[in-house]
């Protein structure tokens, strides 16, 4: 299993799938309707912030 | 333990060091960018063997990269990760070593451009001893960011924290690699680089050009998460945006470095690949613009009233602006009558200037009073005034640069009837004078601007306000 990820004609290919895939999963997860309000809560941590 | 309620004592000890640098700095490389710029109109300026413009042009890109840039991300980063953490800066002691640390490498690097001690990669002049001290200085500065951030009160990590912390990461390996050099002697300034050939020419603009994503860029971006909501007191507009900008930076920015070395030996798979990637930027730098200049949505008389917000939303129309050029440049075919010109220096001073030195000052203005517990700046006129004179110089400084550039690389490929080249060398550096006068004219505004804004900041410190009715009321506001 090593070898063959290791091996430069697989490697490019494995690596191109995996971190598209994970931009996908990110994109997926950002933008989930079902997690809108959770993450859009987040905008206020600076204006929450004590300037002093 | 503080609770979120609680107040905690922050470090802004460390912070307003960094920004007196960031100041000092700033000037000291914007004036040796003037007198650049009078040397290549006037070569009889290159006086002696430490002033020439070949010495002068690294101490140059340093001061304002580096020096500058440098201070001026070390001093918000520090600011605002207190702040969106709730928790006071970790390891007083480290976070004053990484202050000094990095002076003294400012310092030694500037002294081998001066003597002409160089690697020769640019963007990666200093020789190994710098270098190797660098990374002892940017190993703390990670540590002092990551405790910080362990030490959180605040359950979520801010996404600007994300693009500092991206920033800090990411430099810390292009350093690693880009430098790996084998010196000549413990005792001799003199290394030789492990790398060698195409492989040297790919990962030096690997490096470049991610000096430029994420020293330049992604930094700059921590600075604008947190400091335009903050000035503006609105929140950034789509946190799921930000989210998806941050990451999509981080996947497609250091693809493109092969877009510097087109029709070269570099592999033509590889150039197709820098140019491909560069291209597909396009779509989260103006993303993360969009969703900067949106904060305002609905605030927009907050632009009017605020020259330092405007300082902050002009930045970001001028790295959109600058996100749009270089993809375009990237293109082979553009590229073709772009590279080698002096277009690049102008697209790359669209980015310095208009992006990283507009949203700098902008930062700064904001940190000043708050800093020195001041109720407002000195005066919010000259900030405008500031704000007016260095515009106008970037507007003379890019467009004069897009002319040069594009005339010479018209008169380079220009062949007569017979196939010989119409323009000999000297011809297309004669016909350059005028626009080098321009951006002579443009420089020498930027510089006076930075003068005015020394001068605003230090009656700000001593605690002295203009007289300006329609302004204090505003300035209070934020303090």
């Amino acid at each position: 299993m090593i070898e063959w990820l290791s091996d430069n004609t697989n490697a490019g290919m494995v690596g191109l799938l995996f971190f598209f895939s994970a931009f996908c999963g990110i994109a997926y997860w950002a933008f989930n309707p079902k997690k809108k309000d959770e993450i859009e809560g987040h905008r206020y941590i600076p204006l929450e912030g004590d300037e002093q | 333990m503080t609770s979120l309620a609680e107040k905690p004592n922050y470090n802004d000890e460390i912070v307003k060091w960094f920004t007196i640098a960031t100041v000092f700095w700033g000037v000291v490389g914007f004036l040796v960018g003037v007198v650049l710029a009078l040397q290549l109109a006037f070569p009889a300026l290159n006086v002696g063997e430490y002033l020439t413009f070949g010495r002068l042009r690294p101490l140059h890109t340093s001061a304002v990269i580096f020096a500058f840039g440098g201070n001026a991300l070390f001093a918000t980063s520090y600011f605002a990760v207190q702040r969106t953490c709730r928790t006071r800066l970790w390891g007083d002691g480290w976070s004053k070593f990484t202050f000094w640390g990095y002076q003294f490498f400012i310092v030694i690097a500037a002294l081998g451009y001066v003597t002409g001690v160089t690697q020769a990669k640019e963007y990666a002049e200093p020789e190994w001893y710098a270098d190797l001290w660098l990374t002892i200085v940017w190993v703390a500065y990670l540590i002092v960011f990551l405790m910080t951030l362990k030490n959180r009160k605040e359950p979520h990590i801010y996404v600007a924290n994300w693009f500092f912390l991206g920033f800090i990461v990411t430099v810390a390996v292009l350093h690693l690699v880009n430098n790996a050099a084998i010196p000549v002697s413990l005792f001799s300034s003199k290394s030789y680089p492990l790398w060698g050939g195409v492989q040297s020419a790919m990962i030096q603009w690997w490096y470049a050009h991610n000096a430029v994503g994420f020293f330049l860029t992604a930094g700059f971006l921590g600075i604008m998460y947190y400091f335009v909501p903050k000035r503006a007191n609105r929140p950034v507009y789509s946190y799921r945006l930000s989210i998806l900008h941050f990451w999509s930076l981080i996947f497609m920015y250091i693809w493109a470095g092969p877009h510097h070395l087109h029709y070269t030996a570099l592999p033509d798979w590889a150039q197709t690949l820098g140019m491909t990637f560069s291209v597909m930027l396009w779509m989260p730098s103006w993303g993360g613009m969009i969703n900067g200049m949106m904060t305002l949505s609905g605030a927009w008389h907050k632009l009017r009233e605020d020259p330092v917000l405007k300082f902050m939303i002009i930045s970001l129309a001028f790295y959109g602006m600058s996100t749009f050029e270089g993809p375009l440049m990237s293109i082979k075919e553009v590229n073709a009558l772009s590279h080698y010109t002096d277009w690049t220096i102008g697209h790359v001073h669209s980015g310095a200037l208009g992006w990283v030195a507009f949203i700098s000052f902008g930062a700064v203005y904001h940190l000043v009073p708050i800093l020195w517990k001041r109720n407002g700046l000195y005066s919010l006129k000259l900030v405008n005034t500031h704000l007016w004179i260095a515009t106008i110089g970037i507007v003379l400084y890019i467009a004069s640069m897009w002319v040069t550039g594009i005339m010479e690389g018209l008169m380079w490929r220009s062949y007569d009837a017979l196939g010989f080249l119409e323009y000999s060398f000297v011809e297309t550096v004669q016909a350059k004078f005028i626009p080098y006068l321009i951006r002579a004219l443009g420089g020498i505004l930027f510089l006076l601007g930075s003068l005015i804004m020394v001068y605003n900041l230090i009656r700000t410190v001593r605690g002295d306000t203009a007289r300006e009715p329609g302004m204090v009321k505003l300035e209070a506001a934020h303090a």
